[in-house]
């Protein structure tokens, strides 16, 4: 019967696309559109992939790219691009959650050991993958002529995008499979903190090939940049989160309403304000939950109970977007480099753990959790190709074909992580039943 | 919930407001107002459109350009998903069940009618002899006008009067005829040159088609989801699609989502009865949406006042000679009660304005949609001074 309705929703969506004159394509109703078909397409794929062990979200992922303009062309690239749109909304909303999870009475304890781990493996992940991007610079096919200071810079620039990971994915990985735990705190308070400490080593690699290159803007304002981005996201969050707290307190009426306004707020105005919206919702969350718990907690279990379409429409729409002809250009170089980064991670996650004195089943599984690659990569990507055309073209193709390898492995091996530790579903247990259920837990 | 809230234009309660802790009363009395208004508005004063598109049009490019004509852009898939759910909720209406209900909607299909005839030909008559500069033709737009002011919604959820009662199920019922009539207008107002109305009307076809085939294709999913939040993905898909597939073919949402409606309540299983669950978890939103959009796709323009004065006039002419012919089929109320309890608009009407805004967005179309919602804000405001003389009216 699913199959059936399958069939009659194709039939439809197929007979409409071809109907409608060329003009009419994209817009407001193509936008429509794409969502209702991606929404139930996208959601049987992932229950067949469920069938095949598979988690969902691979499933949503690969129809958005058998759908998307890249292959099948049913969503075409109009719907694409305002799939994504919409995605600004999601990525709040996710974040937004991810916030409402972090109470600081109950991480209070491990904080630090998680802070330790993660400044390890990123320190260990940079140096590394400069050293390697800067010894193999003469066969990466982004600039082999480049030599000494420039070269070093490059490489280093190229490691701080290659390191980056993806909190969305990670975040949405957790909330779709419904897992609670130290495994996804852990991977969350990871993915958080490379987020921010990327954003600044970002910015240092940025300003050393400019300098090296002798680009004209060299040192203008790093760090108020810095600190408006990074201070100005969490402060701007923080705000909106305390007045969303005191709405749901004092107020507590019409919330979806309130929420969607708040995600949108975060998203567009702080986007204009250039906050990273991702932080932003983040902050929101977090304040919400550690000034409001009783408020926060009971918004968390409701939100995340209809949080699945948004769920499903962020990730059809990442798999609509994915460039599959990038990998078919620079693909080789994109395999050896993830082949090299997923080794990387494993690595210095390990070594994370043990300097920071972490012990247990979740220090051990983080690794598979840091795996994905998705926007705030592209975003870095986009920053050099937009400042250096030529060379940052080519590395724009190399990017993005490692992050159609690194979306579609990511959110295999989380899941596989969570099941693993037995986390996958554990939102749905009562907190007391939850807090009796045998773990090893993060021994600090 | 009485039935009436589950099934109304603007649902009931938020399912989110349910899930919260309920706020503290006691401190800071002076949100009480916040606190205690009915679904979507202040009780018992303010409806949705007296709230929403005020702040619109305050947002919109006429004053602050905040929702400026990119944004509005971006929005457009929402309103086409919120008029596909309006069109759900106004097929899950028809419910019709035993001789009773029969005649309900016979009197409120014929309140709607005689309100369409008036309104439409009166206008007819004063465009005619105003030559009000439209750019469109005067016929088209009479019934335009007619089609707005013919939907209605009977008030506040708290009248408790079985005339209240009743003029709720008629509220809720002489939606249809609108919807239906617009699903022609939308298609002759979409076509580049005049089309004969046998083509409108196969055009009309494919939009009850098109409804049926989606509808089916929900019924099928629903009742077979594995979890609440896969047919929540369903149901939310369902609908997109509906509103979606619908205004890709220049076709009304509206028609598309009234025929779904219609096929869950009549096939046999519970799929109107989750989707009117589900769909109260989106329906404020994409109300709040609608509204804003409305607000701030008006233009106030001197044409568009020369309308509102009018339509409020012929709406208020309308309703009461609608009223009371429903009143002659049904037999219970009082000549002119039904009519001054449907005298509330609603936000059906700006609804269909906006549709027909979008499929031709010229300066008369958007004249008659500020037209519809000024009058619409004028009308509540009228409500509010000719009550019942029962009480229970908003």
């Amino acid at each position: 019967m699913r199959l059936l309705a399958l069939a009659i929703i194709v039939a439809t969506t197929a007979v409409v696309t071809a109907t409608a004159d060329a003009a009419s394509r994209g817009g407001g109703p193509g936008t429509a559109l794409a969502i209702g078909f991606a929404l139930i397409a996208a959601s049987l794929t992932g229950e067949l992939f469920e069938r095949f062990r598979l988690p969902r979200i691979s499933g949503y992922l690969f129809f958005g790219v058998v759908c998307g303009p890249y292959a099948g062309a049913i969503l075409t690239p109009g719907m694409a691009r305002e799939l994504q749109v919409i995605n600004g909304v999601a990525i709040a909303l996710i974040a937004f959650i991810a916030g409402l999870e972090i109470n600081f009475s109950r991480l209070r304890p491990q904080l630090r050991a998680m802070l330790t781990m993660g400044g390890v493996m990123l320190a260990l992940m940079w140096i590394t993958l400069s050293v390697a991007f800067f010894l193999a610079w003469p066969w990466l096919p982004i600039a082999p002529e480049v030599e000494g200071l420039s070269r070093a810079t490059m490489a280093a620039l190229v490691a701080t995008v290659t390191v980056s990971f993806s909190p969305t994915v990670s975040i949405a990985v957790i909330t779709e499979s419904r897992a609670r735990g130290p495994l996804s705190e852990l991977v969350l308070a990871l993915v958080v903190l490379a987020d921010l400490m990327l954003i600044l080593l970002f910015t240092l690699s940025m300003e050393g090939v400019r300098f090296a290159l002798g680009s004209g803007q060299a040192g203008h304002g790093i760090l108020s940049g810095l600190a408006w981005e990074i201070f100005g996201s969490f402060a701007f969050g923080g705000i909106v989160g305390a007045c969303f707290a005191l709405y749901l307190r004092y107020i507590g009426r019409e919330v979806t309403v309130v929420l969607l306004g708040v995600a949108v707020m975060l998203s567009q105005v702080g986007g204009a304000l250039h906050f990273e919206p991702l932080l932003a919702a983040l902050g929101a969350g977090l304040v919400v939950e550690n000034i409001a718990p009783p408020e926060g907690d009971a918004l968390r279990l409701a939100v995340e109970r209809g949080a699945l379409p948004v769920l499903v429409l962020f990730f059809a729409a990442a798999g609509a977007n994915l460039h599959i002809g990038a990998l078919a250009q620079v693909g080789l170089f994109a395999v050896a480099i993830a082949a090299l980064r997923m080794a990387l991670i494993h690595a210095s996650a390990k070594a994370g753990a043990r300097i920071a004195g972490l012990a247990g089943e979740p220090p051990s599984l983080a690794w598979m959790g840091l795996v994905s690659q998705a926007g705030v990569t592209l975003g870095l990507a986009i920053l050099i190709s937009a400042e250096f055309p030529d060379w940052g073209g080519r590395l724009y193709a190399l990017i993005v074909s490692m992050i159609a390898l690194h979306e579609t492995i990511g959110p295999i091996l989380f899941r596989n992580a969570l099941a693993r530790a037995g986390e996958v579903g554990r939102m749905d247990l009562p907190e007391n039943v939850e807090r009796r259920t045998p773990n090893a837990g993060v021994r600090v | 919930m009485s039935r009436r809230e589950d099934w109304g234009e603007v649902g009931g309660a938020d399912a989110l407001d349910a899930a919260i802790p309920p706020p503290a009363t006691n401190t800071l009395r002076w949100l009480q107002p916040l606190r205690t208004r009915a679904v979507l508005g202040l009780t018992p004063v303010v409806a949705p459109a007296v709230l929403f598109v005020p702040i619109g049009a305050a947002l919109g490019p006429a004053f602050t350009n905040v929702l400026n004509p990119t944004a509005l852009g971006y929005l457009e898939p929402m309103v086409a998903v919120a008029l596909a759910v309006l069109g759900v909720f106004a097929g899950l209406a028809l419910d019709l069940r035993g001789q009773r209900d029969g005649r309900l909607f016979a009197a409120a299909s014929l309140e709607a009618l005689a309100t369409l005839i008036i309104v439409g030909g009166a206008f007819l008559v004063l465009l005619i002899s105003w030559r009000i500069p439209l750019a469109l033709p005067y016929g088209l737009v009479a019934v335009m006008l007619g089609l707005c002011a013919s939907v209605s919604s009977a008030g506040g959820a708290e009248g408790t009067s079985p005339t209240h009662a009743m003029a709720a199920r008629i509220a809720d019922l002489d939606d249809v005829l609108p919807i239906v009539v617009s699903g022609l207008v939308v298609v002759m107002l979409g076509s580049a040159t005049p089309i004969p109305v046998w083509q409108a009307v196969a055009w009309l076809f494919r939009t009850i088609l098109l409804g049926i085939a989606v509808g089916t294709a929900g019924w099928l999913l629903f009742e077979r989801a594995h979890s609440r939040a896969e047919r929540n993905v369903f149901i939310a898909g369902i609908v997109a699609l509906i509103g979606g597939t619908s205004s890709f073919l220049g076709l009304s949402p509206l028609l598309a989502g009234l025929m779904a409606g219609l096929l869950w309540v009549w096939l046999p299983g519970q799929a109107d009865r989750v989707v009117r669950s589900d769909l109260q978890r989106v329906q404020h939103p994409l109300i709040v949406v609608l509204l804003l959009v409305a607000g701030a796709s008006c233009e106030f323009s001197r044409q568009a006042m020369w309308l509102a004065g009018p339509l409020v006039l012929f709406r208020l002419t309308g309703k009461l000679a609608g009223g009371w012919l429903a009143m002659r089929v049904q037999g219970m109320v009082t000549a002119g009660e039904l009519g001054l309890h449907l005298m509330t608009p609603g936000l059906l009407g700006i609804a269909v304005a906006l549709h027909l805004l979008h499929v031709a967005r010229t300066p008369g179309m958007t004249a008659v949609l500020t037209a519809v919602v000024v009058a619409t804000l004028a009308s509540e405001a009228l409500a509010l001074v000719l009550r019942p003389s029962d009480g229970s009216g908003a």
